[in-house]
């Protein structure tokens, strides 16, 4: 691994142990991935908060936790400040920014959560709460190198935005947005980054939910470590659709690059996004292969319901505007928690044009900061019945709910008819 | 003896029963971060305990938690006791680097999760790259 002088200074000690402990994994880390050397990252989007995971450190203080979950150091190592010149926010927490009785948390654990945070603030880290940092003006731009733990963010700065970053993960985000420095390897490095297998998109695509599933197609159809470029007859996506396709393939795949031909801005066509190469594969994503992703999402039949989760990933405004205006004048059946998820500055938008109160007024409210999968089962270990309109969601969850819970799927209209008519199919 | 060589990623030298997964596992609600077991719905192995295993798997998948839930399971007990990756990226990278087993990568010319079967005694050498089938299963 090849160092710059001011990385070996660091690596010695010269500024800090905070910082030497973050820069000597990432150069392991470097190593592991076969990296030569190391680029400089400006933006992070970062895991912090009092996540269920990090309950089996056992951690006396967050330092101590801290130093074992994200430093991997067994030896305390108090915090010390973030790295200059890298603007760091949080990515999503276990808790609403808020409340946590209607979410069946604990005081313990939103107190917790706010403290963690709080002190990851102080050293250097925005709390922000959401996996769609771009809504919040988290955009890194054309070349430039980021670090996120939100896994649909990755695939969204690739390949929209042109930035360069890899789906490292919770510990190597942290230690990179320490140093400020992470292997320059994988999409940052240019030539890396171009297409090497195709869909032809055969299957109706036009509405989120299309995306949605479409890219949970792609995903489970990927091989590995293959960069799909995406072509076909369909209308442009907006950023929503966009933020819902890519959250599934991130699921279903670990695609971090996708190229959509005259879309994204590394493919103006086809061959452009291939690097002028032939194709390893071509796939075509037909009805049948659609339908298939639908039936492995939702459940079968009808049942009762409890727990009705938009907005995986977080809504925008927009989102959050057209919950309204349909909910408006309606009730959700009493007993269902019905919460819309986003983070806290679209919320406040949100409550400013009135929609947070017409939500309200229907029994369901606008929750911020987090949703059921990162919360973990406090929150849905009553489901009797779980609806989503996130193909993320919908498939996470299932192995987190109790045995025999069904999951239902759909989009956000026929979600919220299941809200009201308290079950899922039927009328 | 049977042997392929890939590149070591991460320094060591381990023996283990080999759990190969194909699928790899997701990165999310894929193992439990109480009881190391692989809790993926659907997972060919679901129900299997990662515990000491050399895990054989093509790559990663899924959430940028991949190697979380990977730490917090070896916090609670449960760890592999060496990795083997088809191809190395990135989400692998940080698991390995967290959860400190050997580790081997970068097959050019065969497929080690083809090669190796479930079940198979191997050991693994994380700094030559070396992948040697000590037993065979006898479950395939």
């Amino acid at each position: 691994m090849n160092l710059t002088q001011y990385e070996q200074d660091m690596l010695n000690g010269k500024y800090g142990e905070f910082k030497k402990a973050a820069l000597k994994k990432v150069v392991e880390y470097g190593i592991a991935l076969g990296a030569e050397e190391l680029c400089e990252v400006t933006k992070a989007t970062l895991y912090f908060g009092a996540h269920p995971y990090l309950e089996t450190t056992n951690g006396k203080n967050y330092d101590e936790v801290f130093s074992k979950m994200y430093l991997c150091s067994d030896e305390t190592i108090k915090m010390g400040e973030f790295a200059e010149g890298c603007f760091c926010q949080t990515c999503v927490a276990p808790c609403d920014h808020y409340q946590y009785e209607p979410l069946h948390l604990t005081k313990e654990l939103f107190d917790k959560n706010r403290e963690y945070l709080d002190i990851t603030k102080e050293a250097g880290v925005s709390i922000v709460g959401s996996c769609t940092p771009y809504f919040g003006g988290w955009i890194p731009l054309k070349g430039e190198h980021f670090v996120t733990t939100e896994s649909s963010n990755v695939l969204m700065c690739n390949s929209v935005f042109g930035a360069c970053g890899n789906s490292d993960g919770i510990e190597a985000a942290a230690w990179s947005a320490v140093c400020g420095r992470t292997p320059k390897w994988g999409n940052h490095i240019l030539e890396n980054r171009k297409a090497n297998v195709v869909y032809n998109i055969e299957c109706k695509l036009d509405t989120a939910t299309e995306w949605d599933v479409v890219g949970y197609t792609v995903g489970r159809m990927l091989p590995p470590h293959a960069i799909p470029a995406l072509v076909g007859d369909f209308k442009r996506p907006t950023i929503i659709k966009l933020k819902q396709c890519f959250a599934s393939m991130a699921t279903t795949s670990g695609a971090e690059m996708c190229h959509i031909v005259d879309v994204t801005p590394e493919a103006p066509t086809l061959e452009i996004a291939l690097g002028g190469k032939e194709p390893e594969k071509v796939f075509t994503i037909t009805q049948e292969d659609y339908n298939k992703s639908l039936r492995m999402l939702c459940d079968e039949g009808e049942a009762e319901i409890n727990i009705i989760a938009l907005g995986c990933p977080h809504y925008t405004l927009e989102e959050v505007r057209d919950v309204a205006n349909y909910i408006k004048g309606k009730k959700i059946k009493e007993g269902i928690d019905f919460f819309v998820w986003t983070d806290y500055s679209i919320k406040e938008m949100a409550v400013q044009n009135g929609y947070v109160d017409i939500i309200k007024e229907a029994g369901g409210d606008v929750m911020t900061s987090g949703c059921p999968l990162v919360m973990g089962k406090k929150n849905f270990e009553h489901a009797i019945g779980f609806v989503s309109d996130g193909a993320k969601q919908a498939h996470y969850i299932r192995s987190d709910l109790q045995t025999g819970v069904p999951v239902y799927y759909g989009d956000m209209y026929t979600c919220i008819d299941a809200g009201i008519n308290g079950k899922w199919g039927g009328k | 003896m049977e042997k392929i060589v890939g590149r070591g990623a991460f320094s060591g030298i381990v023996e283990g029963i080999a759990l190969v997964c194909p699928e790899s596992i997701q990165g999310w609600s894929g193992i439990s971060d109480t009881t190391g077991q692989i809790i993926e719905k659907g997972h060919s192995q679901e129900g299997v305990n990662i515990n000491g295993r050399i895990l054989v798997l093509p790559c990663s998948k899924g959430s940028n938690g991949w190697s979380c839930h990977f730490h917090s399971a070896m916090r609670s007990g449960f760890k592999p006791a060496g990795w083997v990756f088809s191809k190395m990226d990135s989400r692998a990278g940080v698991a390995t680097v967290v959860v400190g087993s050997p580790a081997v990568a970068d097959f050019k010319d065969v497929d080690p999760c083809e090669f190796i079967k479930n079940g198979d005694l191997i050991r693994i050498n994380g700094d030559t790259g070396e992948v040697e089938i000590l037993q065979r299963s006898l479950e395939n």
